[in-house]
């Protein structure tokens, strides 16, 4: 089989603070994991070091093969990368932003328009896309980021809370996205979400996550049926001993 | 950078602009005070109606654009009244027994008086004009004193006749000391305050390019593309060098004009013909000059990028660049005023180090023709950008970029 992420053994200290705790997982080619889990349990300081951002302390993480630590320059054209907190130039239009980071990832410039226009559909932005990026909502800006990450069609795209803050409307059309683009484009998705009902819907694969260390993994439903819940919630709650 | 309103506005148009609109101020005012200065009126009270107060009076009347009024009063209360009611901004009192002092050959007495009314530059001049009327009259009565005194000898007034001529590069060159000192003065201040200009306007770009980028949250999204670490460096150097050179142009220009707000109405010096006296700068000395900038430059681009890594925000980032400053400012000054060979031992070391001290070097040599201490100030500063360069780097390619900071103020309590 396939991996397209391993994680072996990871830890992440930040001086007196240990973010990660001995994480392992692996991520199957073509396929839609989930890192669930309260705040501060690790999820984005893990996407952040398969992301090739910071460095582990201890361990290891593999993206199809290469190690992230040393060849960092390899992996980066393989992922695209979609911080929780990301934000993009507001001077420039949505279709400038979308040249201005397609031009690092296209060969030629034909393939550049082309990227531009997958992305431009992706976004479903339309018109809007001609104006400027600080003119837009929380929620355009998010789908307009999403599509950045999606449009090159990368083998892994790493995205950390891709429907944070969004409303209902915006949040079920980039959940729509992600699932479609993985289908149709066989791209590898890893997110994070502390958003149990969204990661039942889009995730084929799970992790629990909590200080630091995955306390459970499965699918949504295997998990569901092992610990008799009704939702990924409840079995969160009695696996980390909330209950 | 240049579709940032912030930047175009801030460091490209207000220059253009400002500097202009500060020079037709200044220009708009001086026009006017120079016509409040095309009458000066004075008022003359004579207490002594003897020969040299009359002598006083015509003479006066004589001066072109000065208008005497004569006082007619008894005590300098009334005077004082009198004056304050016209228009006049200086009183002469002449008193009793002037004119015999003056042919017996003891010192007369003469009293001027300034009448305040709003204490504007107009005033201020007008009576200084005055002053000056009154001086001129005094050196007038010294020189029929010592004419009549040696009727045979037409240079006692004038006994030297004295002319002046340089030294340049170990050769003597009749050329006027004073014109040649007023061009490289002009230099001596105009270079180092556009270099420091151009230097501050690059860092405060290259600094802020890397915070906007942490503030606006698009870092994360930067580093993770296939793009080398160096890559990204040398792109956020480059873009604030040229929009810092483009802002410089700006800045310029605008000063030029607003420069030669200053020098409108004054004539101007016969210009002196650098080339024929040896020392125009040649094509060696700009590219030297040329070198040095860029270099210098670099490096101060360079540690502007280091600072900004330890910063969280733009706010931050500019005030960690409040440190840098001094040791852009020191040289400056220092060779604004002065010499390096004149300064202490110490100083020379301590501006040598600095590495903005060199391209001012190599703007002098441009004119002394002394290159080897430009030379090796370019292979100096050359060095200390290559170790900056190497540090910013190496912070550029590890998580630093993204996790250290420095936080200047006090920390909040738990309270706070």
């Amino acid at each position: 089989m396939a991996y397209a992420v391993e994680a072996t053994d990871l830890v992440k200290r930040f001086k007196e603070i240990t973010a990660l705790d001995g994480l392992t997982f692996k991520v199957e080619e073509g396929k839609i994991y989930g890192l669930i889990g309260p705040n501060g349990a690790g999820k984005t300081t893990t996407l952040r070091i398969v992301s090739t951002l910071i460095l582990p302390s201890q361990g290891s993480v593999r993206v199809f093969g290469r190690d992230v630590v040393h060849e960092a320059a390899e992996v980066r054209k393989l992922i695209t990368y979609l911080p929780e907190e990301a934000g993009a130039y507001k001077n420039l239009s949505g279709y400038e932003y979308l040249q201005f980071m397609g031009g690092f990832n296209s060969r030629n410039s034909a393939d550049l328009k082309q990227m531009v226009e997958n992305a431009a559909r992706i976004s479903g932005l339309g018109d809007r896309l001609k104006d400027r990026v600080k003119g837009y909502s929380k929620g355009m800006k998010r789908r307009l980021l999403v599509a950045r990450a999606l449009m090159n069609k990368p083998k892994l795209a790493i995205l950390d809370e891709p429907t944070s803050g969004l409303d209902v409307l915006h949040a079920y059309h980039v959940r729509e996205i992600i699932k479609q683009y993985a289908k149709e484009h066989k791209v590898t998705i890893l997110l994070s979400s502390h958003n149990m009902l969204e990661v039942e819907q889009l995730c084929d694969q799970v992790a629990l996550v909590n200080k630091g260390k995955i306390i459970v993994e499965g699918t949504p439903s295997e998990l569901k049926s092992k610990h008799k819940a009704a939702n990924l919630e409840e079995v969160f709650v009695e696996v980390a001993g909330l209950a | 950078m240049m579709r940032d309103p912030r930047i175009l506005l801030g460091m490209v148009l207000a220059p253009l602009i400002i500097f202009p609109l500060m020079g037709f101020i200044l220009r708009t005012s001086t026009e006017a005070m120079q016509e409040s200065l095309r009458t000066v009126p004075i008022a003359i009270a004579d207490f002594d109606h003897g020969a040299a107060a009359k002598n006083l009076t015509d003479f006066l009347k004589s001066m072109p654009n000065v208008k005497v009024e004569v006082i007619e009063a008894q005590t300098i209360d009334e005077i004082a009244a009198a004056a304050q009611a016209s228009n006049v901004t200086s009183v002469v009192i002449i008193p009793k027994g002037f004119s015999s002092n003056i042919t017996e050959g003891e010192r007369a007495e003469l009293k001027v008086y300034g009448v305040f009314r709003s204490g504007g530059i107009g005033e201020s001049l007008t009576f200084s004009a005055a002053q000056s009327l009154v001086e001129l009259f005094k050196q007038k009565l010294i020189n029929e004193t010592v004419q009549t005194r040696f009727p045979d000898n037409p240079n006692v007034l004038d006994p030297l006749a004295i002319s002046q001529d340089s030294i340049i590069k170990g050769k003597p060159v009749n050329v006027n000391p004073s014109a040649l000192f007023s061009f490289t003065q002009a230099q001596s201040f105009g270079l180092p305050l556009a270099l420091f200009m151009l230097i501050i306007l690059a860092m405060q770009l290259a600094s802020t390019s890397v915070a906007t980028e942490k503030e606006e949250k698009t870092l994360e999204t930067l580093m993770s593309l296939p793009l080398s670490r160096f890559t990204l460096l040398i792109g956020k150097l480059a873009g604030s060098t040229l929009v810092a050179a483009i802002g410089a142009v700006a800045t310029i220009f605008g000063v030029i004009y607003y420069m030669g707000s200053f020098a409108f109405g004054i004539p101007t010096q016969p210009s002196v013909d650098l080339a024929a006296i040896g020392l125009a700068p040649s094509l060696l000395s700009y590219i030297i000059l040329g070198v040095s900038v860029f270099v210098a430059l670099l490096s101060a681009l360079a540690l502007a990028v280091v600072i900004s890594v330890f910063a969280e925000d733009v706010r931050g980032a500019q005030s960690l660049l409040g440190f840098v400053y001094m040791p852009l400012l020191i040289p400056m000054f220092a060779l604004m005023f002065t010499d390096l060979n004149t300064l202490p031992y110490g100083f020379q070391i301590l501006l040598l180090a600095l590495p903005f001290t060199h391209p001012m070097l190599a703007a002098r040599a441009t004119i002394t023709g002394d290159y080897l201490l430009a030379v090796l100030g370019i292979g100096y500063v050359a060095l200390f950008t290559l170790a900056i360069l190497y540090i910013a780097a190496r912070l550029f390619a590890t998580e630093k970029i993204l996790t250290a900071k420095i936080r200047l103020g006090r920390k909040k309590t738990r309270e706070e």
